[in-house]
C-alpha cells in the first residue's frame, strides 16, 4: 500500500533494480528533481492517454447501448462490430474546416473548448482508480473535484456567449441555471458522506468502505445513505447534462446548444469533454457510494497484484454506472426546463438537506 | 403540494427501464431486424417492379409499350434487324404498364433495383442490355 502512484513507481524501479543508478546519474548532475519530474510526468501522460482511449471507447459503447435497446445494430464496419468507429470520427473531425463565425468573439470562441476539456481531465488527479493506483492524494480531494467541476459551467457560458448565436445563448443560459441547482444537491449529499469519514482525501473515503458487516454486506456507503445515493446519482446525471436533462444542447429546441456553432477539432473536445465528464461523474459515484476499489470478498489476493485487480473492480463498478446512465439515456424522454428546476429547488434540495440532518444527529447521537 | 402525488415513486420510469432493459439483454422475441445492405440484402417479393427485361424471341416491336408509357420513358429502337424497345430508367416510375399492356409477354420486370449511375446518358438502357434470351417452346 503505497501513498501514491509515484512512489509505487519509485518501488517497482526499486524492485527491478535501476532507480539507485538512474537518481545518482541524476545526483552527480546535480539536478535530482529532474528524475522526480520525469516520473510524474510519466504518471500524468499514462492517465490521460488512458481517459482519453476510454472516452474513445464509451462514444463507441453508447452508440452500441442505445442501438440494442432500439433493436439495431449500430456501427459496424469499421473494426470489429465497429470498434475503431471513434478513430474514424476522430479523423473525419480533424479534417474538417475549423469555422468561426464572422460576429463571434475569437479569443473567448477558441478559449472555451480547452476551458471545458482541462478541467474534464483534472477532475482525475485526485481520483483514486486502484490501491495506490491515485496521482495526487489530495487532503481536500472533494473539494477540489466539486470545485474543479464548477469551471465547466464558466466555460459553457463563454462558448455560447462568443458564438454571438440566440440558440448558443439559450444552451449556455440554461445549462449554467442548471448546473448551480445541481450542484448543490451534489455537495450536500457528498458531505453526508464526508460526515462518516471524517475526511475529505477520496482514499480515506475508499478505506473507510472496506470491510463488510455481518460477514456479506459489503460496508459501502450507498447502505448508509441510500437517499444521498439516489439524490448524487440524479444530481450527478444532470451535471452531466445528459437526457433527462439534457437542456444545454436539446437538438429538438436548440440546434445543438451551446455548441451550434462550434465544427472540426474544437466540436470533437467538446464531444470528448462530455464523456470525459460522464467517466468522471461515474467515478467519483463510485468512490462515495459504492466503494471504489475495495474489494470486500477478496481479502486474500496477493499483494503484488491488488493494485491490478482493485483497478479492475473499480473500472467494473465504473462500467456499471455509465451503463445505467446510457440505459436511463435511452428510456425516458426530455423534461422541461421549469420542472428541472422545480426538481431541483423544491424537491431535491430539502431532500438533501434533511439527509445531512439526519445523517448528523445519528452520528452525534449514536456513533453509528 | 402538488408533487406529494403517485408521480414520486417513480413507476412510470421504472417500467420503462424495465423494458429497455430486457432489448439490451434479449429477453422474449427480440431480434435484430436491420438489414445491413452491401452485406446482406432482403428478400425481395415476387412482384417486385425492377429494371425491364425484354424477351428476344417473343418481342414484335409493335411499340404498343412506347404508346402507353405515361412519362414517354420507351422508345423503339433498331437492334441487329430487329426493333426492340429502349428504356430511359431516369423517368421511368415503374409503373408497369408496360408489362401489363404487352401483347406477346415479352416485357417483365427483374429484381434488380441497383440502377444508380455516374450520367444520365447510362440510365439509358438500350436492347443490348435489357435483352434476354428465353427457350422458344416447341
Amino acid at each position: 500500500m503505497f501513498a501514491n502512484t509515484y512512489e509505487l513507481i519509485v518501488f517497482i524501479l526499486n524492485f527491478i533494480g535501476i532507480y539507485n543508478p538512474i537518481n545518482d546519474f541524476f545526483k552527480m548532475l546535480g539536478i535530482e528533481y529532474v528524475l522526480r519530474i520525469i516520473i510524474v510526468l510519466v504518471e500524468i501522460a499514462v492517465l490521460f492517454v488512458f481517459i482519453l482511449l476510454t472516452v474513445m471507447f464509451l462514444t463507441w459503447m453508447e452508440r452500441k447501448v442505445v442501438a440494442m435497446v432500439q433493436a439495431r445494430y449500430g456501427p459496424m464496419v469499421t473494426g470489429p462490430r465497429g470498434l475503431l468507429q471513434p478513430v474514424m470520427d476522430g479523423v473525419k473531425l480533424i479534417g474538417k474546416e475549423d469555422i468561426i463565425p464572422a460576429k463571434a468573439d475569437r479569443w473567448i470562441f477558441t478559449l472555451a473548448p480547452f476551458l471545458i476539456f482541462i478541467p474534464a481531465l483534472l477532475v482525475f488527479i485526485p481520483l483514486p482508480f486502484g490501491e495506490s493506483l491515485i496521482i495526487s492524494d489530495l487532503n481536500v480531494g472533494l473539494l477540489y473535484i466539486i470545485a474543479i467541476s464548477a469551471i465547466s459551467p464558466i466555460a459553457i457560458l463563454m462558448a455560447g456567449w462568443a458564438s454571438n448565436n440566440k440558440y448558443s445563448l439559450m444552451g449556455a443560459v440554461r445549462a449554467v441555471a442548471q448546473d448551480i441547482s445541481y450542484t448543490i444537491p451534489l455537495a450536500l449529499s457528498a458531505i453526508a458522506v464526508v460526515l462518516y469519514t471524517g475526511s475529505l482525501s477520496t482514499v480515506d473515503i475508499v478505506t473507510a468502505q472496506s470491510g463488510t458487516w455481518f460477514g456479506f454486506i459489503p460496508k459501502w456507503f450507498i447502505f448508509l445513505q441510500p437517499l444521498g445515493f439516489i439524490l448524487f446519482l440524479i444530481a450527478s446525471i444532470a451535471e452531466m447534462g445528459r437526457i433527462p436533462f439534457d437542456f444545454q444542447e436539446s437538438e429538438s429546441e436548440l440546434v445543438a446548444g451551446f455548441f451550434t456553432e462550434y465544427s472540426g477539432m474544437k466540436f470533437a473536445m467538446f464531444f470528448l469533454a462530455e464523456y470525459a465528464h460522464l467517466f468522471s461523474v461515474s467515478a467519483i459515484v463510485v468512490t462515495l457510494f459504492l466503494g471504489g476499489w475495495s474489494v470486500p470478498f477478496l481479502s486474500f489476493i496477493p499483494a503484488a497484484l491488488v493494485p491490478l485487480v482493485s483497478l479492475g473492480v473499480f473500472l467494473v463498478k465504473t462500467y456499471a454506472i455509465i451503463f445505467f446512465a446510457m440505459w436511463l439515456r435511452d428510456t425516458v424522454p426530455r423534461m422541461r426546463i421549469d420542472q428541472l428546476l422545480k426538481i431541483g429547488w423544491k424537491i431535491m434540495i430539502p431532500l438533501a438537506l434533511i439527509n445531512l440532518l439526519v445523517t448528523a444527529f445519528i452520528l452525534t447521537a449514536g456513533r453509528f | 403540494m402538488a408533487w406529494i402525488s403517485k408521480d414520486w415513486t417513480m413507476t412510470g420510469i421504472i417500467k420503462g427501464l424495465i423494458v429497455t432493459l430486457k432489448h439490451v439483454l434479449r429477453i422474449g422475441d427480440r431480434p435484430t431486424v436491420t438489414v445491413q445492405y452491401p452485406y446482406e440484402k432482403m428478400k425481395l417479393q415476387p412482384r417486385f417492379r425492377g429494371l425491364h427485361a425484354v424477351d428476344e424471341n417473343a418481342c414484335i416491336g409493335c411499340g404498343i409499350c412506347e404508346v402507353n408509357c405515361p412519362n414517354g420513358t420507351i422508345q423503339i429502337v433498331k437492334h441487329n434487324t430487329k426493333w426492340y424497345p429502349q428504356v430511359n430508367i431516369g423517368m421511368c416510375m415503374f409503373c408497369g404498364i408496360c408489362v401489363d399492356v404487352c401483347p406477346m409477354n415479352a416485357m417483365k420486370m427483374t429484381g434488380n433495383y441497383e440502377l444508380a449511375d455516374y450520367s444520365r446518358e447510362s440510365l439509358i438502357y438500350g436492347p443490348d442490355r435489357l435483352l434476354f434470351n428465353k427457350e422458344v417452346k416447341q
